[in-house]
């Protein structure tokens, strides 16, 4: 596959505290904030028909539970790997959406990651961060 | 010649008590942003990592903190003067509470406790719907629940089209969807806004 780029964020996945407390397992049912996981707009045609990345332009192919991606940080370098466990982010609700860090951006929130897998590369405390999303490392 | 000591090698050192942490700003920027993802086992894609903890905060040990996971797991937790904390904004070990919820990333140790590099307390990162929009606070709508968001000055920021943040949040779109990064306040439904990414 052609690395695609877009913008990632961190979410609710499994069991939590605070506004996270009524997330449940995710559309793969064993989602969990301490595992590399992540949302993908595109787990299946229902999810598909949320998400709709088509509205801001993009294609991205359908993939489903447990398909693994590699996310690398556009900031800094650093890449973590994991595995799809949800059906996200609602990519046509911030279309054309842009994080930057330098001249390296991305475009469209196209993957949510686990608070651990996002923290693998990036602090928490960095809502969106620009990546590269490749089926390879 | 000084032998070099990467900021993991420290925490390990410091938690085992092999370290004096005088020299602990010597690693760098301690902000919880220089701090993350030092270099730590692999983890399998999928798979749960042992580097990572969350949970809350159950009690307080001078420098351990005890944590019980949403999932059940038990975590001590040990801090040092090297461990980075975010709290709303970089904060210290004396900001952190029993009741606070927290993610950790650190080093595991041989006896079980999980050696922290950076403390995210009571951190959220949503996708919210403006419901609506005053000087002081902010009304979300978070998955069909119903969330208030307080302006904290000279604290709350918003990042408008992917430029700069900036302190005035009046163009955060009511009606409109953003991305929210605050600071839970424990056993509420509210939060203090530390930044709210909206495309306007």
């Amino acid at each position: 596959m052609t690395a695609v780029y877009g913008e990632a964020s961190w979410f609710c996945c499994g069991a939590a505290w605070g506004p996270c407390g009524s997330a449940g397992g995710g559309a793969c049912g064993d989602c969990s904030s301490s595992r590399h996981q992540h949302a993908w707009p595109t787990v299946s045609a229902a999810c598909t028909s949320i998400t709709n990345p088509g509205a801001c332009g993009v294609s991205l192919t359908q993939r489903g539970c447990g398909f693994v991606h590699y996310v690398t940080n556009l900031c800094n370098g650093k890449e973590v790997s994991s595995a799809i466990a949800d059906c996200g982010p609602n990519t046509h609700l911030f279309c054309g959406e842009k994080t930057c860090c330098g001249s390296s951006c991305g475009t469209n929130r196209l993957i949510d990651l686990t608070a651990s897998a996002f923290s693998a590369i990036a602090g928490l405390s960095n809502g969106l961060i620009p990546v590269k999303i490749n089926t390879v490392a | 010649m000084t032998p070099q000591v990467d900021r993991r090698q420290f925490l390990t050192r410091a938690a085992l008590g092999g370290v004096t942490i005088v020299g602990a700003t010597a690693l760098g920027s301690l902000a919880p942003e220089a701090a993350f993802g030092a270099a730590g086992p692999a983890v399998a894609p999928g798979g749960v990592d042992p580097a990572f903890a969350e949970g809350r905060i159950t009690a307080i040990a001078g420098s351990m903190l005890l944590t019980a996971g949403s999932d059940g797991t038990l975590n001590r937790i040990q801090t040092t003067s090297g461990t980075s904390v975010w709290k709303l904004t970089p904060a210290g070990l004396g900001d952190v509470r029993i009741g606070d919820g927290l993610y950790a990333r650190g080093v595991r140790m041989p006896d079980g406790s999980l050696a922290a590099d950076a403390l995210w307390v009571n951190i959220v990162s949503l996708d919210a719907h403006v419901v609506s929009l005053a000087s002081d606070r902010v009304h979300l709508d978070h998955h069909g629940s119903r969330l208030v968001g307080h302006v904290v000055p000279n604290v709350s920021a918003a990042v408008y089209n992917g430029t700069p943040a900036v302190t005035d949040l009046s163009m955060v779109p009511v009606g409109g969807h953003v991305h929210v990064v605050g600071a839970w306040r424990p056993d509420t439904t509210e939060i203090d806004v530390s930044t709210v990414y909206a495309k306007v």
